[in-house]
């Protein structure tokens, strides 16, 4: 086994022993669930049809947004970083494989939901699961870039966490999951469409593909991925 | 002359501070150096510009054979345990992860502990042993001893002796006289980016050999010289006490520690 993937699997077991990191991937959004889950679904019992799509936007954003930046602030903000430079790691090896760590954790969870949602609220599987899945996959993808940006960007690993307050804040309150984004002021919808997590909840809760809410993913994603090599660059020669 | 390491006027400066001098180094194969100076003096970044870590202004830096780096401010995740540490660094390094390496450097007990759960002389004896694992020929060593106690300071420089048994080069920097004097073959006392001395510890000695410190017990209190020419300083001495009516009641002379003469050379003094 090479280094790469012994790295995927080590990091794998880290996250599972980093508290933070299992409160915000799963502790959380399941808590959030169970409450919120029984609250929309008795307040507004057509919330049944969209529960799976809009739990898995709050639980992607906030395991994204919350729980990556902190893991890459202990690898690029201190002197791991000189551990690894010092004796042959690569660099960018902690940035990837916290992203496909975090990414697996994701998509279990968006399974957890997606499985349990219908049993414990008689919530409305998607109709076409492909659409929900692949919703998902693009919509954890493009959070974790968004969120790498914090953990690379923030000098200071205890500001770390109140961007990334900031960010989640308005992501899940502005992308429609919480209410129709179609009642919210039309700069508070401009706003809102900053983020991934409004794109992924249409993405998820649309009937079909649509180029419409794939390209600003892909926009947000390529932005990320470019500032996160800019930064990356940066510490490496810093 | 082979020499694990050649540097000729290495320049390095921070903003309009010129930290590093141009400075000249030349290290033996299979010896072990210090790097010395007082804080600040330029020691860690003199040492990053030669690892190749810190980009320099000017000069050469010529590493003949394998480097194996440890840093004095290194860490690791906080959740890994020893065993994954060296398992993942051998990886990396396409070698074989021997975790008994941690056995030999008297720390097997951390394979299984995370490293939030290390205390500081295992963390040192962690990262000594990924800078291992590469099997370097040249290993650089900053700051090896900080924050050990005397059984981990002794355990470490038996390791580093052993290392250097071993046939391999040892390059530390250090700002304690007493660990260079009873490691070293060579030293450096870096000042203010320049060096101040270069040569082995028996030529400092032999360089400050001639140098003594008097003190002088009479009724009236302890009266300290110090001296370059023992006979002819003694006897002025004496005779001044005896001018003044001081009855000598205690005289002492000593050559003073390497450490007091590190420290002169080291600040300029």
């Amino acid at each position: 086994m090479n280094g790469f993937l012994y790295g995927v699997l080590l990091q794998w077991k880290l996250d599972l022993r980093n508290r933070t990191m299992l409160i915000t991937c799963y502790g959380v959004p399941l808590l959030f669930f169970g409450v919120m889950g029984g609250i929309f679904t008795s307040v507004m019992p057509e919330s049944r049809e969209t529960l799976i799509q809009s739990m898995t936007v709050f639980a992607v954003t906030m395991g994204a947004l919350i729980g990556l930046p902190p893991s890459l602030a202990e690898i690029y903000r201190s002197d791991v970083k000189n551990a690894y430079q010092a004796n042959g790691v690569p660099l960018s090896s902690g940035l990837i494989l916290t992203n496909i760590s975090a990414f697996v954790h994701l998509l279990m969870m968006s399974a957890i939901l997606y499985v349990s949602a219908p049993v414990v609220f008689d919530a409305k599987i998607p109709e076409h699961p492909e659409i929900y899945f692949s919703g998902a996959v693009v919509l954890i993808s493009v959070s974790l870039s968004v969120a790498s940006i914090i953990g690379l960007a923030v000098k200071d690993t205890a500001n770390t966490s109140m961007v990334s307050i900031l960010l989640f804040l308005p992501s899940t309150m502005l992308s429609g999951i919480m209410f129709p984004s179609e009642m919210l002021p039309e700069a508070f919808v401009r706003i809102g469409q900053l983020f991934p997590a409004t794109w992924g909840y249409r993405w998820m809760t649309a009937p079909a593909f649509s180029l419409g809410t794939l390209c600003p993913l892909c926009g947000i994603f390529l932005i990320a991925l470019l500032a996160c090599g800019i930064l990356l660059r940066r510490i490496r020669t810093r | 002359m082979t020499y694990a390491l050649e540097v000729k006027g290495l320049r390095k400066s921070y903003g309009e501070r010129e930290v590093l001098k141009g400075i000249d180094l030349c290290v033996r194969r299979g010896e072990i150096f210090a790097l010395l100076g007082v804080n600040g003096a330029g020691k860690t970044t003199a040492l990053a510009c030669i690892e190749g870590l810190r980009r320099y202004d000017g000069g050469t830096v010529s590493v003949n054979g394998r480097m194996g780096i440890q840093l004095q401010s290194a860490a690791l995740p906080a959740h890994i345990k020893g065993a994954e540490a060296v398992r993942l660094f051998a990886k990396w390094n396409r070698k074989t992860a021997d975790v008994s390496m941690l056995a030999a450097l008297g720390v097997d007990g951390i394979a299984n502990k995370q490293y939030l759960e290390m205390s500081t002389g295992q963390k040192r004896r962690l990262h000594l042993a990924l800078t291992l694992i590469c099997d370097p020929d040249i290993v650089f060593l900053d700051e090896p001893t900080a924050g050990l106690d005397i059984e981990g300071r002794i355990s470490l420089h038996e390791y580093i002796r052993h290392l250097k048994a071993q046939g391999k080069t040892i390059l530390l920097a250090s700002h304690d006289m007493a660990e260079a004097e009873s490691l070293c073959d060579s030293i450096a006392i870096l000042r203010d980016g320049e060096i101040a001395f270069a040569g082995t510890v028996l030529a400092l000695t032999e360089k400050i050999g001639k140098h003594y410190n008097i003190q002088i017990r009479t009724a009236q209190g302890i009266e300290t010289y110090e001296a370059d020419d023992i006979g002819d300083s003694l006897i002025a001495i004496l005779r001044d006490c005896q001018e003044r009516n001081a009855a000598i009641q205690d005289i002492r002379v000593d050559r003073g520690s390497l450490e007091q003469h590190f420290l002169k050379i080291a600040k300029g003094e």
